[in-house]
């Protein structure tokens, strides 16, 4: 069931809102460092996928499995405690606290995991460098431009050091030289500290930058290099 | 251009429209603003009822204080009207009886904390006067009853009561009759009831005697208690005319980039928030109506009021109309101009300096100022409520000018600190204003309640009159009239076998007089006569050793002349007079008997005359004597003041029985502490509601950002945390500018009284209080906050 090596899978997931299937009998798996693109049409099932493989909700049937562990088995506190320690997070806007400075966000999952202050903020300022937003440390989140702001993001969902990024149309609120090079950041990011990266995204411009692509269409999930 | 288009006809320009005049625009704008409000979807409509519901609630509160006038009026008439119209005190008034008259007695009495007003009636003819709202004369052991007094008596639980009352109920006093829906009343019948045993005549109802007019001191603190009361509504007014503030300005911008100017989306602006304060005015008026009728149900703290009884005031009704929408277009202006409305729907804080104190402090410094040039307080003269009305308010809305200022000065220097706090404080600093607001009804309301305490307090001494009474020695007190001769020595008895009773200082008293012929302009020497055993004796005077047949002649502590009198008329071996009326008792004092020095009983009354155990004087046989008993019971007997209460009753209904207390409240001024009470809780109920919609509105705005923080695992003890430290920080600023704005108001005012501060630190339970409202409205804040921390706000499609 579970593909050989990988960090994440995912087995038949089935997960409706309502009457409205969002998932019937999604399968996905990833491993560490691989960058996967999940495609597919507005309501297809995407956002769905990627949040119950980060656990943030649960599926009604399936199994998702991460580093061996069941997830449906863990309670939310365990789920929560993952999140915070093993996975990261970039989504399309909104995801900044803007009333903390840029620094400040970057630093936070350091902070919720217990890292003294300075030490989360001195970690937090090497990523915003090597994302190329080093000025930007005191400024609020309001006051850069969306570009900015994005690559804050990435550096925070790198700061933590992850073993999976979750990244949900992270180039949608960006035009596509903003967008190229949020990706590029963020790609090469992930494959040099080895972090996995799921994608969720429509364009094919950017899922150019994924080692694979998934397609999710009508709640069900086509992995074309890993069917299971 | 072509050919062709030379051969066409010019197009005729289209007609410039004739620009609007200013009026016409304001009203074309104010128009889009309530079309905005009325019709702007589900987010207009939510933006526009929470501010119609918030303004709503003020508008209730502020009509339910406007009936005030009315209620009172009201329930004054119907007291007048149930007051006796009397024929004449006199026992012996038998000449006026008429075929109305009505012979009465006050039976009142109190069951367990509260009064049970009553009154024994015997007609005298067939056709007697009837008190308002009674349809039939109560016959002998009949009764009629409040409505209150007859669900009280069919509560289970309450035998004591009934036994107390033992009268068949045959009617219910209509509502004319009564003060208030609350009242314990009844009216019983008796066909003994005679002049003798206490009981006066009265020709019929609707006595003229009008109440007390309220002395200097308490206008003062009336004036005071409808400020302090009314301000933080005002203010909380102002603050829901400001819900949902963020969302319309994002909609204003919309319109900005097709080409509205600023001062069109202010007046947009100004359109909808005069909708919402329009429908809340409405929604007020509904609350109000609906409330009212329901009102006769509540009781809180033996205040209730009648549906019809409640009817606002016109003239202020017409200004509360008036003033709220003006109020709510007003701060809506105001409050536009520190926001910049730009095309693209960027909104954008136009204030980058930090907020002034220059024009913020002098406004509570002008209010003390007025106070103490124009609002000082003669004991006999009539009260200007002016120059203390405006004092007060400039300075409690000057403390609201002045905690915006505070809450940004203290939170931007507010560094470090865990992440809960980190996220508080930054959230604070982003925007202190919207923190303040929703905290300046507290300061307020806190402000002027520990003013009010303060001012209380410093008039204590003149309301509250210490009685004297020793609760210690005895806890209750009966006197009768009625019960003389052998029922006398009986009745003291009977108290002695009452249930918890540990002891009885009886004692049968008379008058003694020292016989002979007088002139009219003499004065007969005449002391007292006290009969009672050894241990009764005791407690009232200093005799030592005593045996059944001692007698004592009894010296008043420290005062010759009375003690001189004493010795006139308590000539040891010679004859008295014993009693009034025609026929006294003739009695000998011994000429052994000692003299001795009296005390105080526990009622604080000094005792002296002529003391006799009941050996010596056969108390059943003195004419005109009365019975005083001093009653101590074991208080832990659970309803033991019911008990003897109930005794009494049996005894004589009309007995006058008191409960001993140390001190003695002023009627009225009672009634302003129960009031402030009443209206101290609406008012913070109020404070809390808007609170807790400001709170649940800014976790609305954020309902994304806590998924995402959720999403990347962050605690519900983090974000709860943060919750507490956002709502504690303003409500502790707050806090600390209404105990030193309150305690300034509160000594500047004892001052114009004339009075010294009698206590600094009244202001502990207020903060209490406050402090209080801070886990109320966090408490109240975590149902939401977890709702929204669901992965639902994550969904963007």
């Amino acid at each position: 069931m579970i593909p050989e090596g990988s960090l994440l899978a995912a087995h038949d997931l089935r997960k409706t809102y309502g009457a409205t299937p969002a998932l019937d009998g999604a399968s996905f798996s990833v491993h560490p460092g691989e960058v996967v693109a999940v495609m597919g049409p507005s309501g297809s099932g995407k956002s769905t996928l990627l949040h119950c493989l980060a656990g943030i909700i649960t599926p009604d049937s399936g199994t998702i499995t991460y580093a061996g562990r069941e997830l449906s088995a863990m309670s939310d506190a365990e789920r929560s405690a993952l999140r915070r320690s093993d996975f990261g997070f970039v989504f399309q806007f909104g995801q900044l606290v803007p009333e903390l400075t840029c620094v400040e966000n970057v630093a936070l999952p350091l902070r919720l995991n217990g890292v003294k202050r300075k030490a989360a903020e001195r970690t937090a300022l090497e990523w915003m460098e090597r994302l190329e937003v080093d000025g930007l440390g005191a400024k609020r989140p309001g006051e850069v431009s969306g570009g900015q702001g994005q690559r804050v993001a990435v550096a925070r969902a790198l700061a933590a050091s992850p073993k999976v990024i979750f990244a949900d149309e992270p180039t949608g609120a960006l035009d596509s030289l903003n967008g190229e090079r949020v990706m590029e950041l963020l790609t090469e990011a992930a494959r040099s500290a080895n972090v996995a990266v799921v994608l969720v995204t429509h364009e094919a411009r950017v899922a150019a930058y994924s080692d694979r692509d998934v397609t999710v269409r009508d709640g069900r999930a086509r992995d074309l290099e890993h069917a299971v | 251009m072509t050919l062709l288009d030379k051969s066409r006809a010019p197009v005729a320009e289209a007609p410039r429209p004739v620009p609007p005049s200013r009026g016409a625009v304001t009203l074309r704008d104010l128009g889009l603003g309530i079309r905005f409000a009325a019709a702007g979807g589900r987010e207009g409509w939510i933006r526009t009822l929470l501010t119609a519901v918030g303004v709503g609630l003020g508008v209730a509160v502020l009509l339910l204080a406007s009936s005030v006038p009315h209620l009172l009026d009201e329930r004054n008439a119907r007291e007048q009207a149930r007051g006796e119209t009397p024929i004449s005190d006199s026992p012996d008034a038998n000449s006026t009886k008429s075929d109305s008259s009505v012979l009465r007695i006050n039976t009142t009495t109190e069951y367990r904390d509260r009064t049970v007003a009553g009154y024994l009636m015997r007609p005298d003819g067939s056709t007697p006067v009837l008190p308002p709202g009674v349809a039939r004369f109560p016959g002998a052991d009949e009764m009629v009853v409040s409505p209150a007094l007859r669900e009280l008596l069919a509560e289970p639980g309450n035998e004591l009561l009934r036994e107390r009352l033992p009268y068949a109920i045959t009617g219910t006093i209509g509502d004319a009759g009564l003060r208030s829906p609350g009242e314990l009343l009844y009216y019983a019948g008796s066909d003994t009831l005679t002049t003798a045993a206490g009981g006066h005549r009265i020709a019929g109802y609707g006595g003229d005697r009008q109440g007390d007019p309220l002395p200097p001191l308490l206008i003062v603190l009336v004036i005071m208690v409808c400020v302090v009361l009314l301000a933080p509504v005002a203010i909380f007014i102002a603050t829901a005319v400001r819900f949902g503030g963020d969302r319309r300005d994002r909609r204003l911008a919309a319109l900005r980039l097709v080409g509205a100017d600023i001062r069109t989306t202010r007046r947009i602006a100004a359109g909808e928030a005069l909708f919402g304060a329009l429908l809340g005015l409405l929604i007020g008026l509904a609350l109000f109506l609906v409330g009212r009728q329901f009102v006769g149900a509540v009781e809180i703290w033996d205040v209730s009021a009648f549906p019809a009884d409640l009817v606002p005031d016109l003239r202020l009704a017409v200004l509360i109309g008036v003033a709220v929408p003006l109020t709510a277009v007003l701060v809506t202006l105001v409050a536009m101009r520190s926001v910049v409305i730009e095309p693209l729907g960027v909104v954008r804080r136009g204030r980058e300096r930090g907020r002034r104190l220059w024009w913020r402090l002098p406004v509570p410094l002008a209010g003390l100022a007025v106070l103490g040039l124009w609002g000082r307080v003669e004991e006999y003269a009539p009260v200007n409520p002016f120059p203390i009305t405006a004092g007060a308010v400039l300075v409690l809305f000057g403390l609201a000018l002045l905690l915006p200022w505070l809450v940004e000065a203290c939170v931007n220097r507010l560094r470090g600190g865990p992440v809960p706090w980190q996220l508080a404080t930054r959230r604070l600093q982003l925007s202190s204003g919207a923190a303040s607001r929703a905290v300046s009804g507290v300061t307020v309301a806190v402000a002027g309640a520990i003013a009010l305490q303060m001012l209380f307090a410093s008039m204590n001494a003149d309301f509250n009159r210490m009685t004297g009474h020793d609760p210690t020695r005895a806890q209750f007190a009966g006197y009768s009239e009625s019960v003389t001769r052998e029922g006398a020595t009986a009745a003291i008895e009977q108290f002695r076998a009452t249930k918890g009773v540990e002891v009885v200082i009886g004692s049968v008293e008379a008058y003694a007089s020292k016989p002979g012929d007088y002139a009219e302009e003499d004065v007969q020497p005449t002391t007292s006569l006290t009969v009672g055993t050894c241990e009764t004796l005791r407690e009232l005077a200093r005799i030592g050793a005593c045996e059944d047949g001692d007698t004592f002649v009894v010296h008043p502590q420290g005062d010759k002349d009375m003690t001189a009198w004493v010795d006139e008329t308590a000539r040891k071996g010679e004859v008295l007079e014993v009693g009034t009326g025609e026929k006294p008792m003739r009695w000998t004092l011994p000429a052994g008997s000692r003299t001795v020095t009296g005390r105080v009983d526990p009622m604080g009354d000094p005792h002296y005359g002529i003391m006799a155990t009941t050996g010596a004087v056969d108390a059943g046989k003195l004419p005109g004597a009365t019975i005083t008993t001093r009653i101590r019971v074991d208080r832990s007997v659970p309803d033991v003041a019911e008990y003897v209460r109930n005794t009494a009753a049996r005894i004589d209904p009309g007995m006058r029985f008191v409960t001993l207390d140390s001190v003695e409240r002023d009627r009225q001024y009672a009634s302003i502490q129960t009031g402030l009470r009443v209206g101290a809780t609406a008012v913070l109920l109020l404070i809390a509601a808007s609170m807790l919609v400001s709170q649940l509105e800014q976790l609305r705005e954020r309902r994304r950002l806590l998924s995402v923080l959720v999403a990347f695992g962050t605690r519900r003890s983090t974000l709860s945390w943060s919750v507490l430290w956002q709502t504690a920080v303003p409500v502790v600023l707050g806090l600390a500018v209404a105990v030193a704005g309150g305690l300034g108001l509160g000594a500047t005012l004892t001052w114009l009284i004339g009075k010294q501060v009698a206590d600094w630190w009244l202001f502990w339970p207020m903060a209490g209080v406050g402090g209080a409202l801070i886990v109320l409205v966090t408490l109240l804040s975590l149902p939401p906050l977890w709702r929204m921390m669901r992965p639902d706000g994550l969904r963007t499609e």
